[in-house]
């Protein structure tokens, strides 16, 4: 309606806002950035680890009955001791993830994005390449990117098609920074090992989508800052953006038009 | 030997009379009567190191996937009756969160590691201290009674081995010196947690969920209780459980045979 003077998100992305017109209506936005870095990035970590592992594919072979004699190559899955990672994407997640990943043994970090990030990437010596060579070297990817018109459908085809039978692919950006048709192909002809997405297009996927029948592939219902205590103080600051733009005062965190 | 079969016995030993080594895979030696094996002149090896990277990288895993409700999450996702995803659908984070971890050895100090980059607060149980470097690259704080790391910690980690001593470390009063809000991560033996009281303690909220990569029995009966709970992760032994490090093993457990077979020292023996 014409009244509306602001908009308050409970996220850090804004690609679901169609900023051209909120611009020009002269109205505000409010977004929750920093305050969900640690969870997100903590959430990144856990479904790279459950996909690399096979934690939910294991889990349901204990309750099924599947788990019977021990074999030695049984649910093995990928150590990322001497590995490269590959983050698309080396933002306040991105960094917060490859802070947390290092001391796992990671040999290399590479990463990608619209420009090189000297003094983000110094600490973990981390090289900036084109994302060819970022899909071509790593043994885990990682997208924390944002969702723009450059990065929507970047992972497809083509990328899935220059990484190794033995990575694994972890998204937890926004779903259509994926051509989910090529990475369902990718996975079940077992072009790259495994997945990992917390968010898809859409979200929750239709009951018969081709990626809920992999096994290779870990599925989370968007819940990447989804802790009782980043929910909070999130909420907190979107309603204190919301009432800061209402009183015409400055915001927390107001989002640059 | 793989795993811990075959079972190692009297009769077994009597029947293989030339029998000079035994290569067990892993670094637990628990399912091996030594002082028997020794009294039939037989050696044992182990891999003692090579599967503590995996092991650790495990730990963690399920301590993230329990805190964030992982194997819940994706049951929810690829269930053909989710409609939507519910904004109150919540975990609670690693991150910040206190660890204690049970048994301080090369698997439980390389948890120590991974959790610090998480800045989680690391305290730790272990027969003697770590020299200090150790404690302070890690930031891990010694309780010299396990009473005060079981009351301070959100998540409780074992990775002590098992010995007549570690049996049952982990029984009902342990349990209820935990938080209510506390889980409980095992990738040590099953044996080391009194396993009906764990069923009793989260069954009655003593804590508050538990992440399992090892049980007593494995696998356990189709109809224990462990199986059916919402808050309870259980992994089949899977710690080392990558290729590369399973081909490590089988050609560290080649070597220290081919070793004993010639009368060389043997690589990895356990004393």
């Amino acid at each position: 309606g014409p009244g509306l003077k602001v908009i308050s998100t409970l996220s850090v992305g804004f690609d679901h806002l169609a900023l051209d017109e909120i611009k020009k209506r002269g109205i505000r936005v409010g977004y929750t950035p920093d305050v969900l870095t640690d969870a997100t990035a903590e959430l990144s970590v856990a479904l790279l680890l459950s996909a690399c592992r096979r934690l939910p594919e294991a889990a349901e072979q204990v309750k099924s009955g599947g788990w019977t004699t021990w074999k030695p190559l049984w649910m093995c899955g990928y150590g990322l001791s001497d590995s490269t990672v590959g983050i698309i994407g080396l933002g306040r997640i991105g960094q917060a993830v490859a802070r947390r990943l290092k001391p796992f043994g990671v040999r290399k970090f590479l990463y990608t994005g619209s420009g090189p990030k000297p003094e983000s990437a110094a600490e973990f010596g981390a090289e900036f390449v084109p994302l060819t060579r970022l899909a071509e070297e790593s043994d885990f990817v990682l997208v924390t990117c944002a969702l723009t018109p450059a990065t929507q459908g970047m992972c497809n085809k083509d990328f899935f098609g220059r990484m190794k039978k033995t990575s694994v692919f972890v998204n937890t950006s926004r779903g259509a920074v994926v051509n989910q048709e090529d990475l369902y192909n990718a996975l079940a002809s077992g072009q790259i090992a495994a997945a990992g997405l917390d968010v898809t297009t859409p979200e929750p996927l239709p009951t018969d989508h081709p990626l809920l029948s992999l096994k290779n592939c870990v599925i989370l219902p968007h819940i990447g800052s989804a802790t009782y205590a980043t929910r909070s103080t999130m909420a907190v600051l979107a309603a204190n953006n919301l009432l800061a733009g209402l009183r015409g005062e400055p915001m927390p965190h107001e989002l640059k038009l | 030997m793989w795993y811990h079969k075959p079972t190692i016995n009297e009769e077994l030993l009597q029947s293989l009379p030339n029998l000079k080594v035994v290569a067990s895979s892993g670094v637990g030696i628990d399912h091996l009567d030594l002082k028997l094996l020794s009294s039939h002149g037989v050696k044992v090896a182990n891999n003692p190191f090579i599967v503590s990277t995996d092991t650790a990288d495990l730990g963690m895993a399920l301590m993230l996937a329990s805190a964030r409700r992982l194997v819940e999450g994706h049951e929810m996702a690829v269930s053909p009756v989710t409609e939507y995803f519910p904004a109150d659908w919540l975990g609670v984070e690693v991150s910040g969160a206190t660890l204690g971890i049970v048994g301080m050895g090369a698997i439980g100090y390389k948890v120590a590691e991974r959790a610090k980059a998480f800045e989680m607060k690391i305290l730790y149980h272990n027969r003697n201290q770590r020299k200090k470097e150790e404690e302070s690259a890690v930031g891990a704080v010694y309780c010299k009674k396990i009473d005060d790391l079981l009351q301070q910690s959100d998540f409780v980690l074992l990775a002590v081995n098992l010995t007549p001593q570690t049996r049952k470390l982990i029984g009902k009063r342990e349990l209820e010196l935990m938080k209510p809000t506390a889980t409980l991560i095992n990738i040590s033996r099953g044996l080391v947690v009194d396993q009906d009281a764990l069923v009793e303690a989260l069954q009655n909220k003593v804590i508050k969920a538990a992440a399992l990569d090892v049980t007593y029995p494995e696998p356990l009966p189709r109809d224990h209780p462990l199986l059916k709970m919402k808050n309870v992760i259980i992994t089949p032994h899977i710690g080392s459980a990558t290729k590369k490090t399973r081909w490590i093993m089988m050609e560290e457990m080649t070597e220290s045979i081919e070793a004993g077979l010639a009368g060389l020292p043997i690589p990895r023996e356990v004393l």
